[in-house]
């Protein structure tokens, strides 16, 4: 029998992520592994007068092309996958990997090329999401390897998971739709800011934000979601950050990263374990070393780190500032190959002074913002 | 596993033989019924049981140069389609699917059933409507065959489902349908190359008669078939293979075939089908089982009361019948008619949504007459025509 929490998630993803339409062409990519979540999108789907199928895969398949394709085999991109985008109304991708760590050992040059030739149907996809032709929403359904990488039982991850999405509640939409207007309301108010002070263990950092739009990642683009964020003034990041969480990059670990700020770009940085590695992420290019992303994480059912980032940059209470591409659509102007997300643990010691004044501490907004409707039109 | 306790041996060959198997069912596909070229777009579409076969087929085709590209069904959409979709929902074809029938050099599909009759509770007019609906992509398909545009295979992976189907084990069932494909030997390549030099030679001579009448058990069925081109079928269209089929001419069928076994056709099973035929059209059907679905698929449209194929089966490493339409129509000493389109290399012009196999065993006190006289008894050839 199907698991009700999944569902419910299902019908959120219908209803409410992607708030699919009679007649909308939906295509559901996922690994098998995420048949059940699959099989139950593909059903809501149809019961809603959509016209949904599946795109599914098989674990192993990326891994042989890596290790068998030639150069050629490695960037081809089929005229399948070209002449298909086009015709999406609203897309969903299941997370759900069998194996986290199967790519570990490929060629970091040739996986690059893959990611590179890749990024020509991801860049046309995104147009079509940031014009509004399609929508598209990224979830994961739990497996195994995803439990693992949590440290914990696949039932206790399970729990996790739909918690976190709230399905494991009756009527999850009314949940989001409260989440929703709750976000907007505190993206509003941050709207008014010019200057973030984030202060905790080994932390003491100043953030530009002024005249930066901020926005509320309200599970329309992810579920689970529950953030708010911009991208900081380029040139106004100053003093230094300490993250308490391991920075993961394309599946690597780098432990205890230290960062000094002067004048928005990174002077010294260091890390307990990984420091090669950040410092040769710090070299990739030029806007590496700046500031992309600044965000709060605000889903309390996130209470924990499990290594993957669709979870972690939303727990309840933490920061994340990434370093590299800034987003455009809240006035970022930094480019950059590099996003890399790194999480800042603020639930214990852990303060933030907006333009002076104590707005956080110990992981939590000391206001409820004013519940403002605001139609920011980014989802639309 | 405890360090120093070694592996029992058979665990290690007994893996060994069932990869090997695989890599070779996998070479046989790209390299022989397909022929894959460097370049060449691949399209394996199946379900998520067949995987293993899908990761040694992917591999193969990547060191053959191709492009792979997989479409999986997932286990339980097209029922979910079946029991809760409109009319139009069933009708819709997706973009995936209309790209890969346009586009894709090479179609390599695997029957993988998890469940043969998870269609037997639908309302067989929505599986009319369905079959219907598929009928574009078929006619795309085999315009871009017949134009030389896509080669294809069809084959099958041995599951539960289709063991359970043939009575045996899943081991048993592995081990049948690997013999039936020739891969017990050493180069099953040239086993088949054999086997298509002996069909093409009875083919040939079936292109000089006019007529075959056949006589059986509850059989007796006249067809002319002047004109048309019997076609020797030796693992490049379907895997296992081991037929010579033709088309008949559409006006020219009478009498009266029974179908010694059951058929699984569309995710049901039929059974105890007796057709009668005037002037090439049905004229009166029976089955045992699932006689309302037969009905509707006659009445599917124009052309699904016809004869669009008439077949000799011809493997003899076939000796069971297994429910399997892939397997059963190649049993060495059986005739199958098919109701619906024909196959446009045979000459057949019979149009239709339908496509159904059924298969009559001729082994025993059985009889095949070209022009008159007797040229195959109790399920084989005489005189060395094969």
């Amino acid at each position: 029998m199907t698991d009700p929490r999944v569902e419910r998630l299902a019908g959120l993803l219908a209803d409410y992520s992607l708030a699919l339409r009679e007649g909308q062409v939906l295509r559901i990519d996922s690994l098998d592994a995420g048949s059940p979540l699959v099989l139950a999108l593909y059903g809501v789907a149809l019961r809603a007068g959509a016209l949904p199928y599946t795109n599914v895969s098989l674990s192993g398949l990326g891994e042989t092309l890596l290790h068998h394709g030639s150069d050629e085999q490695l960037t081809y991109l089929s005229p399948i996958q070209w002449q298909e985008i086009e015709h999406l109304d609203a897309l969903v991708t299941i997370w759900s990997e069998t194996n986290t760590r199967a790519l570990s050992r490929a060629d970091p040059t040739r996986h690059a090329a893959y990611i590179a030739a890749q990024r020509k149907l991801s860049n046309r996809r995104w147009e079509r999401i940031s014009s509004g032709e399609m929508s598209w929403c990224g979830t994961l359904y739990p497996t195994n390897a995803h439990a693992q990488e949590a440290e914990m039982s696949l039932a206790e991850y399970e729990d996790f998971v739909f918690a976190a999405c709230h399905v494991h509640e009756d009527d999850p939409a009314a949940h989001w739709q409260a989440v929703s207007a709750e976000l907007r309301g505190r993206a509003a108010e941050l709207g008014g800011v010019r200057e973030l002070r984030i202060v905790g263990p080994d932390t003491d950092l100043r953030v530009g934000v002024e005249g930066r739009s901020w926005l509320a990642a309200d599970g329309r683009y992810n579920m689970p979601d529950g953030e708010v964020f911009t991208s900081p003034i380029e040139t106004e990041t100053e003093g230094e950050i300490r993250y308490t969480f391991p920075a993961v990059y394309h599946g690597r670990e780098v432990e205890d990263v230290r960062l000094r700020f002067e004048a928005g770009r990174v002077v010294r940085a260091e890390a307990a374990r990984g420091d090669d590695y950040l410092q040769s992420l710090l070299e990739m290019d030029a806007g590496a070393r700046v500031l992309g992303e600044v965000a709060f994480g605000l889903n309390y059912e996130i209470d924990r780190f499990t290594r993957n980032i669709l979870f972690d940059e939303k727990i309840g209470g933490t920061m994340h500032l990434a370093l590299g591409s800034g987003f455009p659509q809240t006035g970022g102007q930094n480019n950059s190959g590099l996003h890399w997300d790194m999480i800042c643990d603020l639930r214990r010691d852990g303060e933030i002074y907006a333009d002076g004044e104590l707005i956080w501490k110990d992981g939590r907004f000391l206001a409820e913002p004013a519940l403002e409707v605001v139609e920011s039109g980014v989802h639309g | 596993m405890k360090p120093g306790v070694a592996e029992p041996p058979w665990t290690a060959r007994h893996a060994e033989m069932g990869s090997n198997r695989l890599e070779r069912l996998a070479s046989v596909l790209v390299d022989y019924s397909t022929r894959i070229r460097a370049g060449d777009l691949v399209c394996i579409d199946t379900g998520p049981s067949a995987a293993p076969l899908v990761r040694e087929i992917w591999r193969r085709v990547l060191e053959a140069g191709g492009h792979p590209h997989l479409r999986l069904d997932v286990d339980g959409a097209p029922e979910l389609l079946l029991h809760e979709g409109s009319d139009e929902q069933m009708a819709w074809v997706s973009p995936l699917r209309r790209a890969e029938s346009e586009r894709a050099d090479v179609r390599i599909a695997i029957e993988a059933d998890v469940n043969t009759r998870a269609n037997s509770r639908v309302d067989p007019e929505r599986q009319a409507h369905a079959e219907r609906a598929r009928e574009p992509l078929r006619r795309v398909h085999f315009a871009r065959v017949s134009a030389g545009d896509l080669r294809y295979v069809v084959t099958l992976y041995p599951t539960q489902a289709a063991a359970q189907d043939a009575d045996m084990s899943l081991t048993e069932y592995e081990d049948f349908v690997f013999r039936a494909g020739l891969l017990d030997h050493d180069d099953p390549r040239s086993e088949w190359e054999a086997l298509g030099r002996a069909y093409a030679r009875l083919a040939a001579w079936l292109d000089e008669r006019k007529e075959i009448r056949v006589v059986g058990d509850g059989t007796d069925l006249t067809l002319s078939v002047e004109g048309r081109t019997w076609v020797p079928c030796d693992g490049h269209e379907n895997f296992p293979d081991g037929e010579v089929f033709t088309g008949p001419i559409e006006t020219k069928v009478d009498g009266t075939i029974r179908f010694t076994y059951p058929s699984g056709y569309a995710g049901r099973r039929v059974s105890g089908v007796e057709l009668e035929f005037r002037g090439g059209e049905v004229v009166r059907a029976e089955a045992d089982e699932g006689a309302a679905f037969l009905r509707e698929m006659l009445a599917l449209d124009g052309g699904a009361r016809r004869a669009g194929e008439f077949s000799f089966g011809l493997n003899e490493a076939v000796t069971e019948f297994t429910g399997q339409t892939l397997f059963d129509e190649k049993l060495g000493g059986t005739v199958h008619l098919a109701l619906g389109a024909s196959y446009p290399e045979s000459g057949g012009r019979v149009r239709s949504a339908l496509h159904w196999d059924l298969v009559c065993d001729l082994r025993n006190d059985s009889e095949v007459f070209a022009d008159g006289e007797l040229v195959y008894r109790n399920g084989r050839f005489l005189d060395g025509l094969l």
